[in-house]
């Protein structure tokens, strides 16, 4: 009984590392890919579902974009960016009168 | 050559990763007075409701919507705008033979296409607008059929294609638009070179496209040329960019897309200034203020609602009653009782159209126009 449930929580553990790491790989094929067009903010400001997210990537290949890992940058837009995520405040750009 | 590719790129990406950081920390956007900030490049920004407190909207405060970088500087002495495809003469026009062509001032109200996606459930990919990707300018320049009369438009021209001097970045597409020639040669549509009597600056210097009514996906910004043609022109942001279904969708669901549509005429709409969204008033008299405006229609009446819409009254609305421009209402009310108020507005314009409840949602998230709502805490001192 021990040995299932420490077996499961390594388990569980090993995965959950995975998907931290994808995430950070997918956060690093952001900045390789988003950023030479444009800035990442348009990307942050959206809550879409796994399907949202998806069709938007294809968007952007269609557009240009490479992706060396569509998978992990997928998995980290959902993950960060998914429909169930809170909306952060919008922020203001500061006084650009001279 | 791979390594100049490469260097290229890394150089690339440091700038655009410097420039993330800038915005990311307060970007300021020359001439500008702080806005909402939806997107740092190309710059997307919203103006906050409470500079809607005048019926002309200021330069300084006016939203700016870019789908692709702004152009490089323009040279006034440098600028040209060729008249091409469907003319007896193709033309490059000066900056100076535009301003000897007769000169009109227009009052229109201009508003993003997707202002209010951010009200849609379900979300919908793009800039998430709330109420302010609108203003109200007064535009002077040429009317666009005398620019076309320099060139002579040959009758088989049905639709007029435009292009800005914005370029786009790696393969995204270029920002062209066409509408149809009959709206090209209305007497109301100008090619701007003032706005409220200003450079147009971020909003298109030298010359930008007044399509009055219609959304602002229409009104091209730094038109650098116009060309008549037999059909209407293709790209992105004509097809499948910017089109609206034919038919209400059950939201969520996908449009066919041969019954998607260009859109033109905008809806009839209000949006309430005053008092702000989830703010505090003192019980006492307090004012309610808006405006209201309804494409190509003048606004005809506004009501408000200050018990969540079980009872409308008619507010106090702005002399002037024109199509293309808004109007600006107010009503000043006295609650009786402290207590949380959800207050509302509805539009109705001169063809009869009146706001909605619930706008039809749409995969794109376009044209919202439901009755707005704030809600105000009533407070005894």
């Amino acid at each position: 009984m021990t040995r299932t449930v420490l077996l499961w929580l390594a388990f569980a553990l090993a995965a959950g590392a995975a998907d931290q790491a994808t995430i950070a790989q997918g956060q690093k094929q952001e900045q390789r890919t988003c950023l030479p067009c444009h800035s990442l903010r348009i990307v942050h400001t959206n809550r879409l579902s796994r399907a949202g997210w998806n069709k938007e990537l294809d968007k952007m290949a269609g557009w240009g974009a490479k992706y060396t890992d569509r998978d992990a940058l997928l998995e980290y837009l959902v993950a960060t960016y998914g429909d169930a995520k809170p909306v952060a405040p919008p922020e203001m750009t500061a006084d650009g009168r001279k | 050559m791979q390594t100049n590719r490469r260097q290229i790129f890394a150089a690339l990406l440091a700038a655009a990763a410097a420039r993330q950081v800038i915005g990311a920390d307060g970007t300021a956007i020359p001439g500008k007075r702080p806005m909402i900030l939806h997107n740092d490049r190309p710059e997307d920004l919203e103006t906050p409701v409470k500079y809607f407190d005048n019926w002309v909207t200021p330069v300084d405060a006016f939203f700016v919507r870019q789908h692709i970088p702004r152009p490089a500087a323009i040279d006034a002495a440098a600028y040209r705008l060729n008249i091409t495809g469907l003319v007896s003469k193709p033309l490059q026009v000066k900056l100076a033979d535009l301003e000897k062509l007769p000169q009109h001032t227009l009052p229109a109200t201009l508003e993003c296409t997707g202002n209010g996606r951010a009200f849609y459930t379900p979300k919908l990919p793009g800039i998430q607008w709330g109420r302010g990707a609108v203003g109200n300018a007064e535009w002077s320049g040429p009317r666009l059929g005398d620019v076309l009369k320099l060139a002579g438009v040959d009758t088989a021209a049905r639709f007029l294609e435009i292009d800005g001097a914005d370029t786009p970045v790696m393969q995204t597409p270029d920002f062209v638009r066409s509408m149809p020639m009959e709206k090209a040669l209305h007497p109301a549509t100008l090619l701007a070179l003032k706005m409220n009597g200003q450079s147009p600056d971020i909003h298109g210097f030298p010359a930008r496209l007044i399509v009055p009514g219609w959304d602002g996906t229409s009104w091209v910004k730094w038109v650098v040329r116009l060309t008549p043609v037999a059909k209407e022109s293709g790209g992105f942001f004509m097809n499948p960019g910017y089109r609206y279904p034919k038919y209400n969708l059950p939201p969520g669901t996908p449009a066919r897309s041969a019954e998607l549509e260009v859109i033109e005429g905008m809806p009839v709409k209000s949006t309430l200034t005053a008092p702000e969204d989830q703010s505090n008033a003192v019980l006492g008299a307090i004012a309610i203020r808006g405006f209201a405006w309804a494409g190509e229609n003048a606004v005809e009446r506004v009501e408000v609602s200050t018990d969540g819409g079980a009872r409308w009254q008619n507010a106090q609305l702005s002399a002037q009653k024109l199509p293309f421009a808004w109007r600006l209402f107010t009503l000043n009310w006295t609650p009786q009782e402290p207590g949380y108020y959800t207050i509302m507005s509805r539009a109705t314009d001169t063809a009869g159209r009146v706001q909605p409840i619930v706008p039809p949602w749409n995969p794109s998230g376009y044209l919202w126009n439901g009755i707005d709502r704030v809600g105000v805490t009533v407070e005894k001192v």
